[in-house]
C-alpha cells in the first residue's frame, strides 16, 4: 500500500533536479575565483550565484526532501493512506510557485543578498514573496503530519506511534516553530522596505529574528537524516535497531534544545548581550547530546548487523560488517562527516573560540560537510531506499551508487577541508575575489584550486545520483513492500512521555520565550535603531 | 499494570525533563549574568544590577554620546530617498534658470565644464542636493561655491539639481570593465588594503546612492578631491567613506584612478 507515491515522486524530482542546478553554480563559483580562471570582473554576478545556490540548498531541497519522505513515512508506518491529497498537492505547488519567482527574481540581478537576507541590503519584494510560499507550502505539510498522526492515534487508541513517523512529526513541529523567526523578520520587517513603504530597517532586530531560525533550520534539515539512521540503516544492513526509546529521547531534544540557541550566529553582534550570548552557547552545547545519544545507538545497531553476521571480538565485527552494502557505506561516510563537522560545530558555538573563526571560510567549510556531507549523503540514501516503491522499478545498481557515494564522499573532504585550514588562515567568507597577487594571499591559491576540484567530484557524483534515478524503469513485477528496521528488543515499553508531543513542545516554546524574549523585546522598544535600506539590483 | 499518564508528576519521565530542563535555564542564566560577568574587570564597574544589565545588553549609559572632541560633525545633510526622484518639467525649468545665472560660468553651458570645475550634466540630484548643502552648510569649502550656496534656498538648491540631472551624462566608461580596459583599484579595489572597487558605488557593477557620477570629469578636480580626502582636507564624505578609501592610496595609484574617470568620450 504506498498511495501519495506521485505526490512523493514530484517533491523529490523538483527537490533533486534545483539540486543538481544548484550545485552546478556552487562549482562555477570556486572555479571562477579560483586562480584556474581570470577573475569575472563583476561581484554582482557571483553573488547572484551564491544567492540561488544558497537558497535552492538550504530552503528548496532540504524542505521538499522532509515534505516528500514525511508524506512517505506517514502511509508506510502508519499504514493507512494520507489523509489531505489535494492539500499536500496545494502545499507542493506553493512551495513550486515560491521557487520559480524566488529564482527567476535573483536570476535577474534583484535579490542579490545571500540565502540568509543580510539586512540592511534589501532585495526586490518577489524574491521575499518566494521564498514566503515555500514556508507557507512547507506549514501545509506540517499540520497534514499533525492531522495524519491524530487520525491514526484515533484508530489505534493506546497504540505506540511508530519511531519513523515520531521523529516525522518531531521534525514537522520543529519547522513549524522555527521558521516563525524568519517570517516574522520577512513579514514585518524586510517586506515593507521592499515593497517601499518605508526606506530605513531595523538590521539588529532582524538579525536576531533570523537566528531564531538559522540555527534550527539546521536541526530541520537533519530530521530526515536521523529518521534514516534509526528506522531505515539497521533493517537494510541486516540488523536490529538498539533502541527504539533512545531514538525517540533523541529526536525530542532536539525538539528542546534546537531552537533557543541561534544567538550563537551573532557572537560578533553588539545589538545583543552577552548574557543570552552566554546562554545560548551553553545550549547548544546540549544539541550534541542528542547527535551523541544517535552515534552510540546507531553504531550499537551496526554492531548487532557485523555480530549476526558472525563477526566475534573487540573488532571482528567490523570487518563482518556488509561493507559491500550501499547503506553500509553511506552511514559510514555521514559519520565521518559528522564527526569532523560536530567537532567544527563545538568550535563554532564556543563564545570564545568562535572569535578565531568568525566569518571565516571555516564556516562555510563547517556546514557544507555536516549539510552537504553527513546529511545529504543520507538524503541520496533515502531516495534510493524509496525508489523501488516509487517507481515499481527493478534493483537499483549497486555499483554506479557505491561509485556516487564514494565520489560524494571524496568529494566533500577535498572541498571543505580545505576551506577549514584556510579560515584558520583568516581567509574570509562571502569574498567574490581574491587578489592572488598580492604575497600574504599567494601562498594560499592552492587550496581554492583544490576545493574547485573537490567541487568537480561533488558535481558528477550529483550527475550519477540523479542519472541513476532518471533510468530507473518500472518492470512488470511487484516490488517487495517496504519495512522500516526492527528493535533489538521488540517487547521494549515506550514511556508514554516518548509517545506524545505536548511537553516537549510546551519546552520548545517556553525557552525560546525564555531566551529570546527579552533580547527581542529590547530591540524591538528602542528607538532610533533603523538604518537606511540597501537597495540591490536598483538602477 | 495501570495505565501511565505522561502528563503527572508521578511521572518521573514527566518530573525529570521538567526539573533538568529548570536546573539547566537557571544554572546557564546564574553563570550568564552573575558568575562570568563578575570575573571579567570591563563588566564590573558598576554595582551588582548594573552588571546583569550590562551582561543582557543594556549599558549604563545608554543614549549618552560618545565624547566627540571639538570638531565638527562632517556632514548634517541625511541623503533621502526624495532626493533622488526625477524631477517634474516646471523644477527643471526653475533650475535651468538660476544654473544659467550662477552656475554656467564654471560648470558650462551644457554642465561639461571646461574649467576644470566638476561636470554637472546628468549628475545624480541627490548628489547635487548634498554638496551644495554642504557647502551652504560650510560642511564643505570653497570660496566661490559657499558664497553661492548660502544664497540658495532649499527649493532652489532642489531645483538646480533637477535641471542637471535632466541634461545628459558624459559616457566614457568601457563595454566591458576587464584587465584591458580599467585600473585594477578601479574593477576590483585592493581587499587587502581595504579598498573597495571604485565601480562598486560610482557605477559599473552597483551605485550607491549618493556616489557621484564620474565619468569624464576633469582630472584635474579628481585629483584635488582625492588628496583632499586622503589628507582629511575634505570631510564631508559621510562615515568618512571616501576619507577611508583613499587613505592607503599611493600618489600613482590616485593618478591613475583620476586619469581613468577624466577620459574624454571617444569620436
Amino acid at each position: 500500500m504506498f498511495l501519495a507515491r506521485k505526490l512523493v515522486l514530484a517533491h523529490f524530482w523538483v527537490a533533486f533536479a534545483g539540486f543538481l542546478l544548484a550545485i552546478i553554480l556552487g562549482e562555477w563559483q570556486m572555479y571562477v575565483r579560483s586562480p584556474l580562471h581570470a577573475w569575472v570582473n563583476n561581484p554582482e554576478h557571483y553573488y547572484r550565484s551564491v544567492t540561488a545556490h544558497g537558497t535552492v540548498m538550504a530552503y528548496v531541497l532540504p524542505t521538499l526532501v522532509a515534505m516528500g519522505f514525511g508524506y512517505a513515512i506517514t502511509e508506510l508506518s502508519l499504514k493507512q493512506p494520507l489523509i489531505g491529497v489535494r492539500w499536500a498537492w496545494a502545499g507542493f505547488w506553493l512551495v513550486v510557485g515560491g521557487t520559480v519567482i524566488a529564482a527567476g527574481t535573483v536570476a535577474s540581478g534583484q535579490a542579490s543578498v545571500l540565502y540568509t537576507f543580510y539586512p540592511p541590503m534589501i532585495a526586490s519584494a518577489f524574491y521575499y514573496i518566494g521564498v514566503v510560499l515555500v514556508v507557507v507550502g512547507s506549514w501545509i505539510w506540517v499540520a497534514l503530519m499533525s492531522v495524519n498522526l491524530r487520525a491514526w492515534r484515533n484508530a489505534n487508541p493506546g497504540a505506540t506511534v511508530p519511531l519513523a513517523m515520531f521523529g516525522n512529526v518531531t521534525g514537522a513541529y520543529l519547522w513549524a516553530w522555527t521558521s516563525v523567526g524568519a517570517a516574522v523578520e520577512v513579514l514585518v520587517l524586510i517586506l515593507p522596505v521592499a515593497l517601499g513603504l518605508k526606506d530605513t530597517i531595523d538590521a539588529g532586530l532582524s538579525r536576531v529574528l533570523f537566528s531564531w531560525t538559522l540555527h534550527a533550520v539546521v536541526y530541520f534539515w537533519l530530521m530526515p537524516t536521523y529518521i534514516a539512521f534509526y528506522t531505515i540503516v539497521p533493517r537494510a544492513i541486516g540488523g536490529r535497531l538498539y533502541s527504539d526509546t533512545m531514538g525517540r529521547v533523541a529526536f525530542v531534544l532536539f525538539l528542546v534544545f534546537s531552537m533557543p540557541i541561534g544567538l550563537h550566529h551573532t557572537f560578533a553582534d553588539p545589538q545583543v548581550g552577552a548574557g543570552f550570548k552566554f546562554v545560548h552557547a551553553a545550549m547548544t552545547a546540549m544539541v550534541s547530546v542528542p547527535t551523541l545519544l544517535t552515534v552510540f545507538t546507531i553504531t550499537a545497531s551496526v554492531e548487532i548487523a557485523g555480530r549476526l553476521r558472525g563477526g566475534v571480538g573487540l573488532i571482528g565485527w567490523i570487518k563482518a560488517l556488509p561493507w559491500d552494502n550501499p547503506m553500509m557505506l553511506a552511514l559510514a561516510f555521514s559519520f565521518v562527516m559528522l564527526g569532523f563537522g560536530g567537532a567544527g560545530g563545538i568550535i563554532n558555538m564556543s563564545y570564545q573560540l568562535n572569535e578565531s573563526v568568525h566569518n571565516t571560510q571555516w564556516v562555510t567549510g563547517h556546514f557544507h560537510l555536516i549539510f552537504g556531507g553527513a546529511i545529504v549523503i543520507m538524503y541520496f540514501m533515502i531516495a534510493y531506499e524509496l525508489w523501488p516503491q516509487l517507481t515499481r522499478c527493478a534493483p537499483l545498481p549497486q555499483g554506479l551508487i557505491k561509485a556516487q557515494l564514494w565520489l560524494w564522499f571524496v568529494g566533500m573532504l577535498v572541498l571543505s577541508m580545505p576551506w577549514h585550514l584556510v579560515g584558520l588562515l583568516g581567509m574570509p567568507r562571502r569574498m567574490a575575489y581574491y587578489d592572488y597577487s598580492d604575497a600574504a594571499l599567494h601562498p594560499q591559491a592552492w587550496t581554492v584550486v583544490a576545493s574547485t576540484f573537490g567541487g568537480a567530484l561533488l558535481v558528477i557524483s550529483a550527475i550519477l545520483f540523479v542519472y541513476v534515478l532518471a533510468r530507473a524503469r518500472p518492470v512488470g513485477a511487484a516490488v517487495p513492500p517496504f519495512t522500516f528496521s526492527m528493535t533489538a528488543h521488540p517487547g521494549e515499553r515506550t514511556p508514554a512521555l516518548l509517545n506524545v508531543f505536548g511537553l516537549w513542545v510546551a519546552m520548545m516554546i517556553g525557552l525560546t520565550v525564555v531566551n529570546y524574549g527579552y533580547p527581542i523585546a529590547q530591540l524591538a522598544l528602542l528607538k532610533d535603531t533603523s538604518v537606511p535600506a540597501i537597495r540591490i539590483g536598483g538602477p | 499494570m495501570a495505565e501511565e499518564r505522561p502528563y503527572a508528576w508521578r511521572n518521573p519521565w514527566f518530573r525529570w525533563s521538567i526539573v533538568s530542563l529548570a536546573v539547566l535555564t537557571v544554572a546557564s542564566f546564574l553563570i550568564g549574568f552573575i558568575v562570568l560577568p563578575s570575573a571579567q574587570r570591563d563588566f564590573t564597574t558598576g554595582d551588582f544590577w548594573e552588571t546583569i544589565c550590562r551582561a543582557a545588553g543594556l549599558p549604563a549609559n545608554w543614549g549618552t554620546p560618545p565624547p566627540s572632541g571639538d570638531r565638527a560633525p562632517s556632514t548634517t545633510v541625511i541623503l533621502a530617498p526624495a532626493m533622488g526622484v526625477r524631477g517634474a518639467g516646471d523644477a527643471v525649468g526653475r533650475g535651468a534658470t538660476i544654473a544659467v545665472q550662477q552656475c554656467s560660468m564654471c560648470h558650462g553651458a551644457q554642465g561639461a565644464s571646461e574649467a576644470n570645475a566638476p561636470n554637472l550634466a546628468g549628475q545624480y540630484p541627490e548628489v547635487v542636493i548634498k554638496q551644495l548643502l554642504d557647502y551652504k552648510h560650510g560642511a564643505r569649502s570653497g570660496s566661490f561655491m559657499q558664497t553661492l550656496a548660502r544664497n540658495l534656498s532649499d527649493q532652489n538648491i532642489d531645483d538646480v539639481a533637477r535641471y542637471y540631472e535632466s541634461l545628459p551624462k558624459a559616457r566614457t566608461a568601457p563595454a566591458r570593465y576587464d584587465e584591458t580596459s580599467a585600473p585594477a583599484l578601479v574593477r576590483v579595489g585592493d581587499p587587502l588594503r581595504n579598498i573597495a572597487p571604485c565601480i562598486g558605488c560610482h557605477g559599473g557593477t552597483d551605485h550607491k546612492f549618493g556616489a557621484p557620477w564620474l565619468e569624464g570629469m576633469p582630472k584635474e578636480y579628481l585629483l584635488i578631491q582625492l588628496k583632499e580626502f586622503q589628507t582629511g582636507a575634505r570631510r564631508n564624505d559621510s562615515h568618512a567613506q571616501m576619507r577611508n578609501m583613499t587613505r592607503q592610496m599611493t600618489p600613482a595609484e590616485i593618478d591613475q584612478v583620476a586619469d581613468f574617470y577624466a577620459r574624454r568620450e571617444k569620436g
